[in-house]
C-alpha cells in the first residue's frame, strides 16, 4: 500500500516522513549515512581509495606522471581530476562521452583542489622548466545513490593520503631524469578539504547527504567544502530555491562538524595502514 | 637468452604456481544497491567488476529491437589507473572495443534470450586492476552478475586462459607470462555440456599441440566452475537465511 503511494506521489510520500522530522531510510534530517573507506587497494595505481556513503560508491585511483611544466609557472606541476559516471553505477546514464553531471563533477572537483590548496603545486616541480610530476585524479563512481560530490572529495583527500612517489634525480652529465623507486615519499598534504552537500525540499526544509530519489525531488542542492582551519573553501549553489543567509550559517555549522567526523576516520585509516 | 624465466627447471612459474594450477579467486554477488545483478571477482591480482541491468525495455532506437529475442549490450571498460601505465581511453579503442564484441557473442550463446522479446539485457563490466586474463575475469563475473540479476542461462560460462611454454602448457597466464609473447589460448567454456563459447589463440602454435594447450584451459574452466559454483550457492544460502525462509 505504501509502495504504491510513494509511486504515484513521490512527492507527498516524502512530505509526510519530513512533518515527522525523519527521512524514509530512518535517517533524521541531519544525519549521514555510513561511511567506509579502503585505501592502497589497487596496486597498478599510485594511490587509490574507496570511498562508500551509504550505496554510493566512488573509487579514485592516481597515477603520477612526467610532464613539462607549464610557460607560465615554471616551477609548478599539474593536477588533473576527471569524474567519470558511467552507465554501470545507474540506469540513468548512457554509454558514450561524458555527460554534463560528469562534467560538473570533474570541475567541481579541480576548483576544491584549486581553492583549497590541498597540495601547493610547486610542490610537484622536480626541476625547473623542465620536469614536473602530473598527478591523474580519475575517480569513477560504481554505484549511484547521490551526493556524489562529497564522495569524491573525500576519495580524493584519502587516495592523496595514499600516494607515495618515487625520489627522481637529475642525472648532471645527460640531464635525463633517474628514478628511484625504492625511496618513496608520501604526498605533502597541506589543508584537508571536506564536502558536504544538502538538497532544499519545498525552499524550506534543508536535509544532509541526499540520495538519489531525494536529489530527484529536491527543489536546490548545496555543498560546502571545508578545511581543518574552519576556512570555507568553496561554497557551490547551482540555482534551486533560494536560501536565508540564517540557513546557510546552518549549513556552515553543520559542515564544520561533519568536518570532524571524516578527518577522524581518515585518520584511523592512514594510522592502520602505516602500522603494517 | 637472458630474462625472466617463465618456467623453472622445477616446474615452478614466477609467481610459484604449476603449471597447470588457477591463481586465487575470490567472488562476491550482489555487491551494489541500484544494479538488478552485480559481482566484483579478483583473479589473483586482476579485479573485474560486473553489472547486469535487464531484462528491460529497448533504450534508445526501437527499430533495433529483435522481435523473437533480447537484446544483449556489452560494455567493456578498463580503469585508466588499471595498468601500469596509465591508460588514456579506457573504452572505445579497438582492443576494448574488440572484447566488448566477443563478451556479447560469448553471452547471446549462454543467456536464454527467446524468453524476453524485444527486449535489452545490459552487461557491463570494469577492469579495476589488470594483470593477465582480463577477458577472462570479465566473463566469469559477468556470468555471476547474470545469476545475481536473475536472468536464465543454458550453463554458467567460465573462462580461462592458456599457454605453452617448454612443451608444457600453461594455465591462466598472468601479465607477465602473457607479455612474454608466446602463444596464448582463451576459452569460454559452458561446462557441463562441455560446449565451447568461445576460443581465441594468438601467436603461432604447431597443430600437434592445440589438443593439449585446449585440454589445460578446459581443465582450469572447470576448476573456475568449481569456485563459481560454490559462490553462488553460498550467496543463496546467506539470502534464503536473511529472508528467513
Amino acid at each position: 500500500m505504501a509502495a504504491g503511494f510513494k509511486t504515484v506521489e513521490p512527492l507527498e510520500y516524502y512530505r509526510r516522513f519530513l512533518k515527522e522530522n525523519c527521512r524514509p531510510d530512518g535517517r533524521e534530517l541531519g544525519e549521514f549515512r555510513t561511511t567506509t573507506v579502503n585505501i592502497g587497494s589497487i596496486t597498478t595505481a599510485d594511490g587509490s581509495a574507496l570511498v562508500k556513503l551509504g550505496n554510493t560508491t566512488v573509487i579514485c585511483g592516481i597515477k603520477a606522471e612526467f610532464a613539462q611544466p607549464p610557460a607560465e609557472s615554471t616551477n609548478k606541476g599539474y593536477i588533473v581530476p576527471n569524474v567519470d559516471l558511467p552507465p554501470l553505477c545507474s540506469s540513468r546514464f548512457r554509454p558514450g562521452p561524458p555527460g554534463e553531471e560528469a562534467q560538473a563533477a570533474s570541475q567541481f572537483i579541480a576548483d576544491v583542489i584549486e581553492n583549497s590548496e590541498i597540495i601547493m603545486k610547486e610542490d610537484l616541480c622536480i626541476a625547473h622548466g623542465k620536469l614536473a610530476w602530473v598527478l591523474y585524479c580519475d575517480f569513477i563512481c560504481l554505484d549511484y545513490d547521490g551526493n556524489i560530490l562529497d564522495a569524491c572529495t573525500f576519495a580524493l583527500l584519502a587516495a592523496l593520503k595514499n600516494v607515495q612517489l618515487p625520489k627522481v634525480t637529475i642525472n648532471e652529465e645527460t640531464g635525463l631524469a633517474e628514478v628511484d623507486l625504492k625511496q618513496t615519499n608520501p604526498l605533502n598534504i597541506r589543508k584537508h578539504p571536506v564536502a558536504t552537500s544538502f538538497a532544499v525540499f519545498d525552499d524550506t526544509i534543508l536535509i544532509v547527504d541526499p540520495t538519489a530519489e531525494e536529489e530527484d525531488l529536491a527543489t536546490g542542492t548545496v555543498t560546502i567544502v571545508m578545511d581543518e582551519e574552519g576556512r570555507l573553501c568553496s561554497v557551490h549553489k547551482p540555482g534551486g530555491s533560494g536560501l536565508t543567509a540564517a540557513k546557510l550559517q546552518d549549513c556552515i555549522t553543520r559542515a564544520i562538524t561533519r568536518h570532524k567526523e571524516v578527518k577522524k576516520l581518515i585518520d584511523k585509516v592512514i594510522k592502520s595502514i602505516k602500522i603494517k | 637468452m637472458a630474462g625472466l624465466e617463465l618456467l623453472s627447471d622445477e616446474g615452478y612459474r614466477v609467481d610459484g604456481r604449476r603449471a597447470g594450477e588457477l591463481r586465487k579467486v575470490r567472488a562476491r554477488m550482489g555487491v551494489f544497491a541500484k544494479a538488478d545483478g552485480s559481482a566484483y571477482i579478483e583473479q589473483g591480482n586482476t579485479k573485474a567488476l560486473a553489472v547486469v541491468y535487464g531484462p528491460h525495455e529497448m533504450r534508445g532506437s526501437r527499430s533495433k529491437a529483435l522481435h523473437d529475442r533480447a537484446l544483449v549490450n556489452c560494455q567493456y571498460s578498463m580503469a585508466t589507473f588499471s595498468t601500469g601505465e596509465r591508460k588514456r581511453r579506457p573504452h572505445g579503442d579497438r582492443k576494448s572495443s574488440e572484447l566488448t564484441l566477443h563478451l556479447k557473442q560469448t553471452f547471446e550463446a549462454a543467456i536464454l534470450t527467446q524468453l524476453y522479446p524485444r527486449s535489452q539485457i545490459d552487461i557491463y563490466v570494469q577492469i579495476l586492476q589488470a594483470d593477465g586474463g582480463n577477458y577472462c575475469a570479465c566473463v566469469n563475473a559477468a556470468t555471476l552478475a547474470t545469476i545475481d540479476a536473475g536472468i536464465p542461462m543454458r550453463d554458467y560460462v567460465c573462462a580461462s586462459s592458456a599457454g605453452f611454454i617448454e612443451d608444457t602448457p600453461l594455465a591462466d597466464l598472468n601479465y607477465v607470462e602473457e607479455a612474454a609473447g608466446g602463444p596464448q589460448v582463451a576459452l569460454a567454456l559452458l561446462p557441463k555440456s562441455d560446449q565451447i563459447a568461445l576460443l581465441e589463440m594468438n601467436s603461432r602454435l604447431h597443430e600437434d599441440h592445440l589438443e593439449q594447450v585446449i585440454e589445460a584451459a578446459s581443465k582450469a574452466c572447470k576448476d573456475v566452475y568449481a569456485v563459481l559454483d560454490q559462490v553462488v550457492r553460498d550467496h543463496v544460502h546467506e539470502v534464503t537465511t536473511l529472508l528467513g525462509e
